[in-house]
């Protein structure tokens, strides 16, 4: 698995005191709070509600067992026993006090641990399939690309102060599990009519108010080059891009205003500039290292006459949560952390300590963290994916609700975020409660609910099966509902179904919309493929009869 | 907002004053100003390509770094000094003591902190990291990983 070196690892000390000093300085009204607020979030930290939240990456959501204890360690000791895992792979602390950040993030890098850019106008992490190097017909593990790339934007001289945030998503695979164009830049790995490998390129997607997808700005960058590109991309985006209007600061309202066609115009002339710069060029030599450094740590293995055990829970649980690898003889297992009344994503210092040490036993100590909110183990044998799921089981992890529609994300929404302007989680519970029949359950199917309590869009609802977004009417919680978006085999923005509904009536519509699709599903059709079928009007006429 | 410098005249580096004009003013009067050993100031939201095909009469070039948010200033110091390759001072004015690092890396060769830091000890301030992870303008002192 790969490990930063001791180079890397005293950058990360380094910028842990560089962020100290300044935080010295506020504290002693040195520095004022608006600068302080854009150095420390650069740093990944937050002012929320009620206390400080620090946001620490999970880069394209790879995570050590040693990894995920020093998480553990950390929630004990400057939170409150939890941490909650994002959308984006990464980890959130919500309790923490400004003056213990240092001592945090010092401890944090001892295991190569860090906040670098999880917030503020910069590069953010770059995300990755949380199945890369794992499934059949991948063109190429996205991980050492993902990390060439962070690297490169880590404290760039010239792109740490853009617009707005800027978040790159990376797929390797057939399928997208990274949602690559709802982001502000999207890169898929593909190969050309030669069979060189190379990316696609997609700028100015993203969520929020204004949802969009991205636009291809390139077919095909090759590998070496995609330095010189991104350079382009983002000095277009920093030198032209809104800074006027808080609303839309992000590239997606710069490729809109410009169109695509220009915006790419304008990248191009701009890369025709540097992309000969073989100072540019992305390092070859170090890519084929960082391979070697990500490749699988298993190897095929026979596994004879093993029998699989029968067990009734055991199999609706693995029928939900455990998939083909394309090592022989090996699964990926799928574990939610999703518990009635909790905030989904969020676990336990414990939980996390017993993750850590299945993993161990189970998953040569590598874990991944998905943007379901979920904890992927990619190394399982199938012989011992029963004893893991016992293992599991006795300690709650595996609900057999998993990979149901009970699988729901949300953000933290009004109870924790001040940005919210509804509640999320208490939404979540009670569509838990309601759909408490396992056969039922088990009969939807994968159904994605998406809870998001603003328009900021943490839990993407536009994308999900059902989204719902919290807002405020009158002084009361209401949800509008979005049905049928989805990335996984194309980007849809889910479709706004009618007027808004109140936090009251929210759980019946949704039982309504969930009995429109079952009543009218065909052999197997996902949602988004009865939805495509039928249109959005027996949705609409059951929901607000 | 009252320790932004407003300025008419600039020391080089070798400590002789040289005057500032606008952006606008340089614009608006080119070919005067041209004549002249003169510099220009310029700020986030000027057009810096209108200034490429005249670098070679202009003897520095100050820019703006007041608004601590608005990065735009680090392209326009990475296309002075690395793409068109200008070959005279490019002054970082209204600078922040925490934002040198991404300056000087960007192609900024000297700067002017706002008043309210006087009196800091900037080596007290300095980044001090050790290594870069990506090119850039100026890497001096630094060990490249990339």
């Amino acid at each position: 698995m790969y490990q930063y070196n001791a180079e890397d690892s005293n950058f990360l000390v380094e910028r842990v005191d560089q962020f100290e000093k300044q935080l010295k300085r506020h504290l002693a009204g040195e520095l004022d709070d608006a600068k302080f607020r854009s150095l420390r979030l650069r740093n990944g930290l937050y002012m929320e509600l009620h206390a400080h939240m620090l946001r620490v990456a999970i880069p394209y959501g790879t995570l050590s067992s040693p990894q995920l204890r020093s998480l553990a360690n950390v929630a004990d000791k400057y939170d409150r026993g939890f941490g909650h895992f994002t959308t984006r792979q990464n980890i959130q602390f919500n309790w923490i006090e400004l003056p213990e950040i240092a001592n945090l993030l010092r401890e944090l890098s001892d295991e190569g641990l860090h906040a670098i850019q999880t917030s503020g106008k910069a590069t953010r992490n770059i995300t990755a399939d949380p199945l890369s190097g794992l499934t059949e017909g991948e063109i190429e593990d996205a991980r050492p690309y993902c990390e060439l790339i962070r690297r490169w934007f880590n404290l760039h001289p010239e792109f740490s102060w853009l617009p707005g945030k800027f978040k790159i998503a990376i797929n390797g695979a057939k399928l997208d599990e990274t949602a690559l164009r709802i982001h502000d830049l999207g890169l898929r790995l593909v190969r050309n009519s030669q069979g060189q490998l190379g990316f696609s390129v997609f700028v100015g997607g993203g969520l929020g108010a204004a949802a969009m997808i991205a636009a291809e700005t390139a077919s095909f960058i090759e590998v070496e080059d995609i330095l010189s590109y991104l350079e382009s991309t983002m000095r277009i985006y920093n030198l032209k891009g809104r800074r006027d209007h808080q609303k839309k600061l992000r590239i997606k309202f710069l490729v809109r205003e410009l169109g695509a066609e220009e915006f790419s115009r304008l990248v191009d002339e701009d890369w025709q500039q540097t992309k000969n710069d073989s100072k540019l060029k992305l390092n070859l030599v170090e890519l084929e290292q960082l391979k070697k450094d990500f490749s699988l740590p298993i190897k095929p293995i026979d596994l004879g006459s093993f029998e699989e055990k029968v067990d009734f829970n055991y199999s609706i649980w693995k029928k939900n949560n455990v998939r083909c690898h394309k090592i022989g003889g090996f699964s990926i297992v799928n574990i939610s952390l999703t518990k009635l009344g909790a905030a989904p994503g969020d676990a336990t210092s414990e939980q996390m300590r017993i993750l850590a040490n299945l993993a161990e036993k189970y998953s040569e100590g590598e874990l991944r963290t998905t943007k379901r909110q979920t904890i992927v183990f990619p190394y399982v044998r199938k012989d011992q994916v029963f004893n893991l799921w016992q293992s599991l089981e006795k300690y709650g992890l595996a609900s057999p609700h998993q990979g149901t529609l009970a699988q729901i994300v949300a953000c933290p929404g009004r109870d924790y975020c001040d940005l919210a302007k509804a509640v999320s989680i208490p939404i979540a519970t009670r569509v838990q409660e309601r759909f408490n029949d396992m056969k039922k359950l088990l009969d939807i199917g994968d159904l994605n609910i998406n809870i998001s309590g603003c328009e900021n869009s943490c839990a993407h609802h536009h994308i999900a099966d059902i989204g719902l977004l919290g807002m405020q009417k009158n002084g009361e919680e209401y949800y509008q509902i979005t049905l049928a978006g989805e990335t996984l085999h194309e980007t849809v923005i889910g479709k706004k179904l009618g007027p808004s509904v109140s936090g009251e009536n929210i759980v019946d519509a949704i039982e309504n919309v969930v009995n429109v699709y079952l009543e009218h599903r065909q052999n197997q059709e996902r949602f988004t493929d009865v939805f495509k079928r039928i249109g959005i009007t027996p949705f609409k006429e059951k929901v607000y009869e | 907002m009252s320790d932004i410098l407003q300025l008419e005249s600039i020391l080089n580096k070798d400590y002789e004053s040289v005057d500032l004009v606008s952006f606008q003013q340089w614009i608006e009067n080119i070919d005067e100003l041209s004549k002249l050993s003169v510099g220009v100031i310029i700020g986030p939201s000027d057009d810096i390509s209108l200034i490429k095909g005249h670098l070679e009469s202009l003897e520095l070039i100050a820019l703006d770094f007041n608004n601590f948010d608005d990065g735009r200033g680090y392209s326009h110091a990475y296309l002075l000094s690395k793409r068109w390759q200008f070959s005279g001072e490019i002054i970082g004015i209204n600078a922040h003591i925490d934002q040198l690092q991404f300056m000087i890396r960007s192609g900024v060769t000297s700067y002017i902190l706002l008043d309210s830091y006087i009196g800091l000890n900037e080596e007290d301030y300095a980044d001090g990291f050790s290594i870069c992870y990506q090119e850039a303008a100026n890497n001096s002192g630094l060990q490249q990983k990339y």
